[in-house]
């Protein structure tokens, strides 16, 4: 009986850990070596005479307006997370934490923006709140006066920060409601008021997620590009993404590839820092995790009579920034021209909708969209549990390199992984085959979105006992056996989620395709930006409305039908 | 079936030994305990055994089958050894029922499905499971979940039976009749099986023989009578069951008995001494062995009581008398806190160091 035990020479599980360890590495390298060469070649990539030089630094630095761009990012980008974090954080505490009216549905709204792209987004802001936005002109119309301007830092902050809040939000709220209950207990016990204690031993308890959150929304608006292209561009207020965008890609004669290089590569420089201090800013936040053991949820906090005051500013800024937003972009969508001046039922019209639905391009993208999401959710869900087993369970020798290398795509902006694949295939012989087509796109999606699948599957991961996988080796299962029949039906609540995830990923994302995309690959974000750049407002909107759609669609079928969690 | 053979196996974490250097020859057959406190190295040279932790140096062997030689960099791994382990969680998989759990074995040894079904009615009867064949685990008591993790580890004729902690689970009473029954089981199926706990009782009661272990090595190798008896050290001693250490100095030898004598000055003989010891000393005594006498003589100490326990079927005091302190077990309630105490010349065993110097 022993005898079918016996395998000598073929180790099937070293070859996957192998092969999983080199395909990871190629993938993450992959779109990084080709910048690096770029920002120190004095020519095109591609050009065999190109000569090593150290020159497109100095130019950059010198370049006119260098400094303001870089003023501007810092502006824009700090200006954002403070947005994000006080709306998100105060929103958590008030969710999470108290008898708020209403709080079950306010919460679900308010993730509502992480399931569509900025771009969206940035329209629905635009058609309502823009220079000649809907809300714009009413206030104007009533008031005689011009109540804002978003066409400015200050207003790109603004929209930026609150569109990135739920994320500060869903990760404070997880530290808010999951603390002990008991914590809190014992301050009532020593003589704390229920509003003291939350102060004083809730709050605190949230400072890792916000320290987390916070670096995280930083690297998010530093990389952001829709917001800074559609509110920048009209008063040439240029950010470091708007500048690669218009440099690498705008630039009509020939893009200038030393300094989008070199930029590109300082951008990677300082997000792989940013990435690196929230790791040590994180350090010893231990201390605050309190979870273990029986866990009983905190009592909720009574608000007594600020109930309903507290109510209708939840209400507020729930309905101004999310309901309105989404609600601008359907009724630009359906109207032949939005103006508060005349009732926007007398100018419906599916004008809008009949030329997405009738030009072959538009719907094309829409398709494309749907297949990318699909199939590279599918694999990416593949390719990202089998790391995930090999980096935490696993004998394999090279697992936290791996893990490593597999994590590093945070640092990595999608305009710079757009831009390192794009080299890469006109670089590495052989890889034109997939130039211009869908596999490219899903491709560097993928490599963008390794450490999103691998942060949904490793904590389920280790809710599995390892002993139920020694169990099954002790019984004489190999790795890979072990993987497929006992961890893999174990885990597949969280395969589902992260699947799901990486679907509405990769049919928001745009900043990636918009060097990758050629015409027959075009996706939904990168027909928006096209429309936009012709000034054709009604398809664009018509276009954001069909992506709100499908993403509706597929959130409610997967939580439904795949039992997948999404965003708690 | 052959010998189990450990020789000079060091396993090392960093800096630290967690096995150090431990040789070991388990015959065919035997029932052998690996007890110790928690962090002695016994549960890690079980899981090196099993090939599920990888030893620094040293064999593991059985008969001449090879599974780890750190000299010759062989390293066979778990999969292939053939070896049955049950864990303390039981690690039974959540998503297959008793019936699949413990077929998963037997499908990866490529047994034709009849043979399959008549191997698993076997193992289950013999833990007598067989009603509960279709559950889940989820659906079994603790101690329902031991005995299919039991049948699991032995459905497939494992060549060693390995069980770790697999009774700390279970409440007080069950664990008393498990550990019977698991004994009576290993017995009739003449198994060889190493057992790890901490439970000192445990250990006396199902072993052949147990291995006392503490900071990685094996402090003493014998029958449950030899441990208990004749503790090689103080930490043994202080280990199984527990002791009274006081020290004393040795001042002469006699025809078999030697004379001893405490800080204050008091003389005591003890009926045997171990040869190499000499000059300051350690004195063990166990509780129980100490009397309470009325009248001085030999060996009989005064001291007061300072607390006394009632643990229900004996009392136990704490007591202090010139330079040492005691705890006397005596079966029925003392009135008086002055005593005199007689330790018979038997009870008293010597060592050269106390427990706290290993």
């Amino acid at each position: 009986m022993d005898a079918a035990l016996e395998r000598t020479g073929f180790d099937r599980s070293r070859l996957i850990f192998w092969s999983v360890a080199a395909l990871t590495t190629l993938l993450v390298i992959g779109p990084i070596a080709p910048i690096a060469m770029q920002a120190f070649l004095n020519k095109p990539l591609y050009d065999a005479s190109a000569a090593l030089t150290a020159a497109n630094f100095g130019r950059l630095v010198t370049e006119a307006g260098i400094g303001e761009i870089a003023l501007n990012t810092v502006i824009f980008a700090v200006l954002s997370t403070i947005f994000a974090q006080v709306f998100g954080a105060l929103a958590a505490v008030v969710i999470g934490r108290t008898n708020l009216p209403g709080r079950g549905w306010l919460g679900e709204v308010l993730v509502w923006p992480l399931f569509v792209s900025h771009l969206v987004i940035a329209f629905g802001w635009l058609t309502m709140y823009g220079p000649s936005g809907y809300v714009t002109l009413a206030v104007r119309s009533w008031t005689g006066v011009t109540p804002w301007d978003l066409y400015s830092l200050s207003g790109m902050g603004v929209v930026a920060g609150l569109s990135q809040a739920p994320l500060a939000y869903l990760m404070c709220l997880g530290a808010v409601s999951k603390a002990d209950a008991q914590l809190e207990a014992a301050a009532r016990s020593v003589g704390a008021g229920p509003f003291r204690a939350l102060w004083s031993v809730t709050v605190p308890m949230m400072r890792p997620a916000l320290i987390y959150s916070t670096v995280l929304n930083f690297v998010v608006a530093i990389e952001m590009l829709s917001i800074p292209l559609l509110f920048g561009a009209p008063n040439k207020i240029e950010t470091i993404t708007s500048f690669l965008y218009d440099k690498g890609i705008n630039a009509a004669v020939q893009p200038d590839y030393g300094i989008v290089g070199a930029a590109a590569l300082i951008l990677l420089a300082i997000v792989a820092f940013l990435v690196w201090l929230q790791g040590r800013l994180m350090v010893g936040s231990n201390r605050f995790v309190t979870v273990r053991g029986k866990a009983s949820r905190p009592a909720l906090l009574d608000l007594g009579r600020w109930r309903w005051i507290v109510f209708a500013a939840v209400f507020a800024y729930v309905f101004f920034t999310i309901v309105l937003v989404f609600a601008g972009t359907l009724m630009r969508a359906s109207v032949s021209f939005l103006t508060p001046l005349v009732p926007f039922w007398t100018l419906l019209t599916t004008k809008n909708f009949d030329l997405i639905l009738q030009t072959p391009n538009y719907m094309r993208s829409i398709g494309n969209s749907v297949l990318i999401s699909l199939i590279g959710g599918v694999i990416g869900t593949v390719l990202v549990a089998i790391i995930t087993l090999v980096s935490r369970r696993s004998e394999f020798k090279g697992a936290r390199p791996l893990e490593y290398i597999a994590l590093f795509p945070r640092s990595l902006p999608g305009i710079i992984a757009g831009l390192g694949f794009f080299y890469a295939v006109i670089w590495v012989p052989g890889l034109d085959a997939i130039r211009g087509t869908i596999w490219i796109l899903i491709l560097a999606f993928m490599v963008r979105y390794i450490p999103v699948g691998f942060g949904t599957i490793a904590p389920a991961l280790a809710q599995i006992g390892d002993e139920l996988d020694r169990g099954a080796r002790i019984s004489g299962a190999d790795w890979w056996t072990t993987v497929t029949r006992i961890i893999a039906p174990l885990l597949k609540p969280a395969l589902f989620s992260t699947f799901a995830l990486l679907f509405i990923h990769f049919f928001k994302e745009y900043v990636t395709a918009v060097f990758l995309f050629q015409p027959g690959s075009e996706i939904i974000g990168t027909t928006m930006l096209q429309l936009w750049a012709q000034g054709d407002n009604g398809p664009v909107s018509a276009l954001a409305t069909i992506q709100v759609v499908i993403t509706a669609i597929f959130v409610l079928v997967a939580r439904r039908v795949l039992g997948a969690k999404i965003y708690g | 079936m052959a010998d189990l053979v450990l020789d000079r196996l060091t396993i090392a974490y960093g800096d630290v030994n967690a096995v150090d250097d431990i040789s070991l020859t388990v015959p065919s057959g035997e029932f052998l305990t690996l007890l110790g406190p928690s962090g002695c190295g016994k549960s890690t040279t079980l899981f090196a055994i099993s090939g599920l932790n990888e030893a620094t140096s040293g064999t593991i062997r059985i008969g001449d089958k090879v599974f780890f030689d750190g000299a010759k960099g062989i390293a066979v791994p778990p999969e292939a050894r053939n070896i049955g382990l049950v864990f303390q969680s039981y690690a039974l998989w959540p998503h297959k029922t008793v019936a699949q759990n413990l077929s998963f074995p037997l499908e990866l040894r490529k047994v034709g499905r009849a043979e399959r079904d008549s191997r698993i009615k076997e193992a289950l009867d013999l833990v007598e499971m067989g009603k509960y064949a279709e559950r889940y685990p989820f659906e079994l008591s603790g101690g329902q979940q031991q005995r299919v993790a039991l049948a699991r580890a032995l459905v497939y004729r494992p060549r060693l039976l390995l069980l770790d902690e697999p009774l700390s689970n279970l409440d007080a009473k069950l664990r008393e009749r498990a550990r019977i029954w698991l004994r009576e089981l290993q017995e009739r199926l003449n198994v060889t099986t190493i057992y790890v706990t901490h439970d000192q009782s445990e250990a006396l009661a199902v072993s052949d023989r147990i291995a006392v272990m503490s900071m990685g090595k094996i402090q003493q190798l014998g029958t449950p009578t030899d441990i208990y008896e004749r503790p090689a050290n103080a930490f043994v001693a202080d280990f199984i069951g527990s002791a009274n250490f006081i020290e004393a100095e040795l001042v002469g030898r006699s025809a078999g008995q030697a004379q001893l004598r405490l800080g204050d000055g008091t003389q005591l003989v003890a009926s045997s001494c171990p040869e190499a010891v000499s000059g300051k000393l350690v004195l063990a005594i166990r509780p129980e062995r100490i009397e309470l006498t009325d009248a001085p003589g030999a060996n009989v100490l005064g001291a007061r009581i300072t607390h006394s326990s009632y643990l229900g079927s004996v009392h136990e005091h704490e007591m202090a008398g010139q330079g040492f302190r005691l705890r006397v077990q005596t079966s029925r309630a003392v009135s008086s806190p002055e005593v005199l105490v007689r330790i018979p010349p038997e009870a008293i065993m010597i060592f050269q160091n106390g427990p706290e110097a290993l």
